[in-house]
């Protein structure tokens, strides 16, 4: 089971840039880049921080393929 | 591609170790067959001291001033920093172990006491790392 995320989608409908959306959760705009193409996996606290930015339980923003 | 400045300060690591092979290297290799007195390293330890905080100094504060409010540090470069360490803990023991190997078969007047010395000081080194790794997994 790999951990995916729909991050790059939720992202781009909240209409927030890479740079943006890191530097409100406190992470640089390559961390953004790394997660959205899976190569990064946050920890718990990012991943809280990212689906509390974009408004959607964290569930909805991460899950297991 | 648009580089970071966690990238780019990386980058000027680079920088900086090429020009000083460039520059500085050349001096200690025309100096390897002869005995270096604390004198003789006075003159090029002033140079190398100067040219690394001008260097750092001019090639940060332009990084800074271009990219003040860019985040450099996350849980990301921290993960990125620790793998590297962890390489350079390796690669800094084995290049210790060459460097003495090295200084034991040209230098052999006393090398029992260069022996110990080296010995000792990487045996400390070993059990601080391992107490700090102990710890870490008993609190973490």
């Amino acid at each position: 089971m790999a951990l995916k995320n729909h991050l790059k989608a939720l992202r781009t409908t909240s209409g927030y840039t890479q740079e943006e959306l890191g530097s409100r959760v406190g992470v640089s705009r390559q961390t953004i880049i790394s997660i959205e193409r899976y190569r990064y996996k946050p920890s718990l606290e990012l991943a809280m921080k990212l689906s509390h930015e974009l408004d959607v339980a964290v569930e909805e923003v991460f899950y297991f393929e | 591609m648009r580089l970071s400045k966690t990238e780019l300060s990386i980058g000027i690591e680079m920088v900086y170790s090429i020009t000083f092979a460039l520059v500085f290297m050349p001096l200690f290799f025309h100096e390897r067959g002869t005995h270096l007195a604390w004198e003789d390293l006075v003159g090029p330890g002033i140079q190398i001291l100067v040219f690394t905080i001008f260097f750092f100094s001019v090639a940060y504060g332009a990084l800074e001033l271009a990219r003040q409010h860019e985040i450099t540090e996350d849980e990301r470069g921290d993960l990125i920093q620790a793998k590297a360490y962890k390489a350079g803990y390796i690669l800094y023991e084995l290049a210790l172990f060459i460097g003495v190997g090295h200084l034991l078969r040209t230098a052999p007047e006393h090398n029992g006491d260069l022996l110990f010395t080296t010995l000792a000081l990487l045996l400390a080194v070993s059990l601080t790392k391992s107490t700090y790794q102990l710890y870490l997994h008993r609190t973490l």
